[in-house]
């Protein structure tokens, strides 16, 4: 009895390592360093001076927010590679049609992902620092960290429901890419969410990360968790349903996909 | 004119890899070693040998898709190496698997595409075309995308391919794999026809009654090493003209049957082929009168079901030598 | 690259455009992306407290972020797609040179980014009133002509890079937003501190960028342009130079690997 209740643990983390690992195929630190944080910290760079160009002189405001959105991008494209890539290698069709619980077996493909992210975050942050030399003087470090790993995991979901669409699609990394242009403008990355049209601001608060960005921002001014504790409570909500929603279009789309012949279709 | 179409002399191939995430360690693997041998022009030679034996990487030495690590090989008298521009002008190939062609474009898509790359005239290419996929039995499929083809139907597709420009040798890694038996049987005829045209081929097959139909000579190759080269008529002979018997055993007999083939000497080979019922028995013997004399109380249906004696066929030829080690 | 000839030109942009070209991904970064980016430049502006954002780096720049990212992204998966299809030892096997069929397919790609140009400048004079009056129209043009021929050159500099081993496909996170970040696509180089700008002058795209902008800022010095336009021209020689250099080495490279068909 008690091997099957740690059974779902067991496939949860021995996916999570294997669909990493597997897809990554690390050769060196520092290979695998610069590729994870080489395309966010440069265009990071490139919102800082375009910042700069038109007047907007702030760039603590967005270095916090590019690098809350590594984890998140980083999760999301993992969890939607893992799923894309079973199709593009053909392995797809021999997951879904083992017994194995698809709850544990894919979302376990997000958890190294989000240690991934966070870890990049991180380091980005610190070069960051080092690099602008920003004022730390009143930073709440641990909530900095919550917020960084609380965004991680509430993007995760985004990562299935793009994910969903690689079961019957070879273009899902593409629709995700699109949306994770939308998101540079939408969830307060490099500009105060107030500074959208009224009707942007619905659609931001009506997805994971901005809650989460807002509330990192205020632990970078010293909040504690009395403060930023509603925020993430929101934050955890809207992750929550993207994480039930992208699991439950994964379902329904693999079972039509089935239907369809489309699984193994590149 | 060189009578000689293809020739390796002492290929060698070592690919280098890396281990390790902190402390790289190199790590040389010997994938061909020290291979020598001569197809003629006109001739059809096949490779023969395990999965990774190394008759892929000898194909993609020759076809200078591989740089090799020593060693020298040729092509109507072109070196590989130094040659190599002119080398692909007369050479086609194809290898196995259905990965090779734009899946998003039609098989005349394809072929246009790859004459292209071959400087072929394109009022060339739209009759050779025509003409190849003929041939190889995909007329009616020429403006379908190759996504909706069949394995069986991308490799015909890729011989059409490797022909486009009408290539003096040719190579064919596998070439019937995953064709169903009547369209094998056509393909072999038209690899037949091929040779009748003056071309020459080198072909890798696992099936050892294609090598034996097709070619004129075969190299076995094991763990990077020929370790035979002949004709399949003489390759059988090596194994000093042994017969082979094969006898279906009945069950629970299979002891009574092993004890009086206790006492042959070690020239006899005795395998046991299946575990389930009925088990088989295949005997290699120099003496079949002797070991049929020792049988011959028990041909009956209480002890053996079946009995056939036959000579060796290439297949045990080839299992011989791989399982010894190539000696 | 002797073995240019029309029918292979036409037969590579035709696949080229086919196959990679025309499907989602060019949707999104020819037009979707550099959208994001010019919404994200006016709503920093407006942030910043300005009433009307800059037209040429903020709107026409975001067509220029499209043009490279589309060069990058499409530079980098022909070779993963050729990898992932098994046609690259195909290629590679044929008598005509990679380096040839890179330069063309690299053309194709610089081509189809014009269209994110055109796309942004029509969004500039439609949507955002940007005015052609007082540009330097012929200026401009030159300048755009040298833009897309500094591209091209970079643009087969990195095709033959990534053809060397499967694993230089992820170097694309090092070279499409470091170099838009060095060359300024969408602000001026003076923004920039002294010593990037120093490095950024080894970029031929970064001149010619800069000529077209101040171009259609209404710049009428003619030894300015020039003398960038010269620049351009020189130091994109130099890439093809190094291309030249290395086309030999790296055919050889791929093929001592063995990592032609490799994934």
């Amino acid at each position: 009895m008690i091997k099957s209740l740690l059974r779902p643990f067991r496939l949860y983390l021995t996916q999570a390592w294997l669909s990493y690992n597997g897809r990554l195929a690390i050769t060196s630190p520092f290979g695998y360093l610069a590729s994870k944080l080489g395309f966010p910290f440069f265009l990071m760079l490139f919102f800082i001076f375009m910042g700069k160009f038109v007047g907007f002189t702030n760039p603590l405001y967005i270095v916090i927010g590019n690098v809350l959105l590594i984890p998140a991008s980083s999760s999301m494209f993992g969890v939607t590679n893992a799923i894309g890539d079973e199709r593009g290698w053909g392995t797809l069709s021999y997951i879904l049609g083992s017994p194995a619980p698809r709850m544990p077996v894919f979302m376990g493909r997000a958890f190294f992902y989000i240690l991934d992210g966070f870890v990049t975050a991180i380091i980005g942050f610190v070069i960051a620092v080092g690099i602008f030399h920003l004022d730390l003087s009143r930073i709440n470090f641990a909530m900095l960290v919550l917020c960084i790993f609380l965004v991680a995991i509430t993007s995760s979901g985004l990562g299935f429901l793009f994910g969903s669409i690689s079961l019957v699609s070879r273009d899902g990394w593409i629709y995700l890419n699109t949306f994770l242009s939308a998101l540079y403008i939408l969830v307060g990355v490099n500009f105060p969410v107030e500074s959208l049209p009224p009707v942007l601001q619905k659609v931001a608060f009506g997805l994971p990360l901005t809650r989460g960005i807002l509330a990192a921002r205020m632990a970078l001014q010293g909040a504690g968790w009395s403060i930023i504790r509603q925020l993430v409570a929101g934050e955890v909500l809207v992750g929550a349903i993207y994480i039930l929603a992208g699991f439950l279009c994964f379902r329904l789309i693999e079972k039509r996909s089935m239907a369809s012949g489309t699984l193994d279709a590149m | 004119m060189d009578s000689i179409a293809i020739e390796a002399n002492s290929l060698n191939k070592t690919f280098k890899t890396k281990v390790g995430l902190w402390k790289t360690k190199s790590k040389s693997t010997v994938a061909v070693e020290d291979i020598s041998f001569e197809v003629k022009r006109g001739e059809l030679f096949g490779l023969l040998g395990p999965n990774g034996a190394g008759k892929t990487t000898t194909v993609k030495m020759l076809t200078t898709l591989l740089l090799p690590t020593h060693g020298t090989a040729r092509i109507l008298g072109l070196d590989v190496v130094r040659h190599t521009a002119e080398v692909r002008k007369h050479i086609g190939f194809a290898f196995s698997g259905s990965r090779g062609l734009y899946n998003r474009l039609t098989a005349i898509q394809n072929l246009k595409y790859f004459a292209e790359l071959y400087a072929l005239d394109p009022q060339v290419t739209r009759k050779r075309s025509h003409q190849l996929l003929e041939l190889v039995g995909l007329a009616a499929r020429g403006d379908d995308k190759v996504e909706t083809f069949s394995s069986g139907m991308i490799q015909r597709l890729h011989l059409a391919r490797a022909l486009l420009h009408d290539p003096e040798v040719l190579f064919l890694d596998e070439p019937t794999v995953g064709i169903d038996p009547v369209g094998s049987r056509e393909l072999r005829q038209t690899i037949k026809n091929l040779i009748s045209l003056g071309k020459t081929i080198l072909l890798t097959t696992h099936y050892m009654a294609e090598a034996e139909e097709l070619c004129q000579r075969i190299a076995i190759i094991n763990r990077g090493r020929i370790v035979a080269l002949d004709s399949p008529e003489a390759l059988k002979r090596r194994i000093s003209g042994d017969s082979v018997i094969e006898a279906s055993i009945q069950a629970g007999q299979m002891q009574v049957i092993m004890d009086q083939l206790r006492i042959l000497d070690g020239k006899t080979v005795v395998e046991l082929k299946n575990v389930s019922e009925p088990e088989i028995v295949t005997i290699r013997t120099p003496e079949p009168a002797r070991v049929l004399e020792l049988l011959s109380p028990y041909l009956n249906p209480q002890y053996i079901q079946e009995l056939e004696v036959r000579n060796q066929t290439l297949e045990d030829v080839y299992v011989t030598i791989i399982k010894a080690g190539g000696q | 690259m002797k073995d240019i000839r029309w029918g292979l030109i036409k037969q590579q942009m035709l696949v080229q455009l086919h196959v990679r070209t025309l499907n989602l991904l060019s949707l999104g970064l020819f037009v979707i992306q550099p959208a994001v980016f010019t919404a994200v430049g006016m709503l920093l502006s407006h942030a910043a407290g300005n009433a009307m954002p800059d037209l040429v780096y903020t709107v026409i720049g975001g067509g220029i972020m499209g043009m490279w990212s589309g060069l990058v992204f499409s530079s980098t998966y022909d070779i993963t797609g050729d990898r992932l299809y098994g046609t690259l030892e195909l290629i590679v096997g044929s008598p005509t040179s990679l380096t040839t069929i890179e330069a063309i397919r690299t053309l194709t790609n610089v081509l189809a980014g014009v269209s994110s140009l055109g796309l942004a400048f029509l969004a500039a004079l439609a949507i955002f009133g940007y005015s052609l009056k007082g540009i330097n129209f012929w200026g401009a043009i030159v300048s755009l002509l040298l833009l897309l021929f500094a591209m091209w050159c970079i643009g087969i500099f990195l095709a033959n890079f990534l053809a060397w081993s499967r694993l230089s496909g992820g170097f694309v996170d090092y070279i499409e937003m470091p170099i838009a970040f060095l060359c300024g696509f969408m602000y001026p180089i003076r923004v920039l501190p002294g010593w990037l700008q120093i490095l950024s002058g080894a970029i031929p795209i970064r001149w010619a960028l800069q000529a077209m902008n101040e171009s259609l800022l209404g710049n009428h010095d003619w030894s300015f342009l020039v003398i960038h336009w010269a620049i351009t021209i020189g130091i994109s020689l130099v890439f093809i130079a190094i291309t030249r250099c290395l086309q030999d080495k790296v055919h050889d490279s791929i093929r001592v690997s063995g990592e032609l068909s490799s994934i």
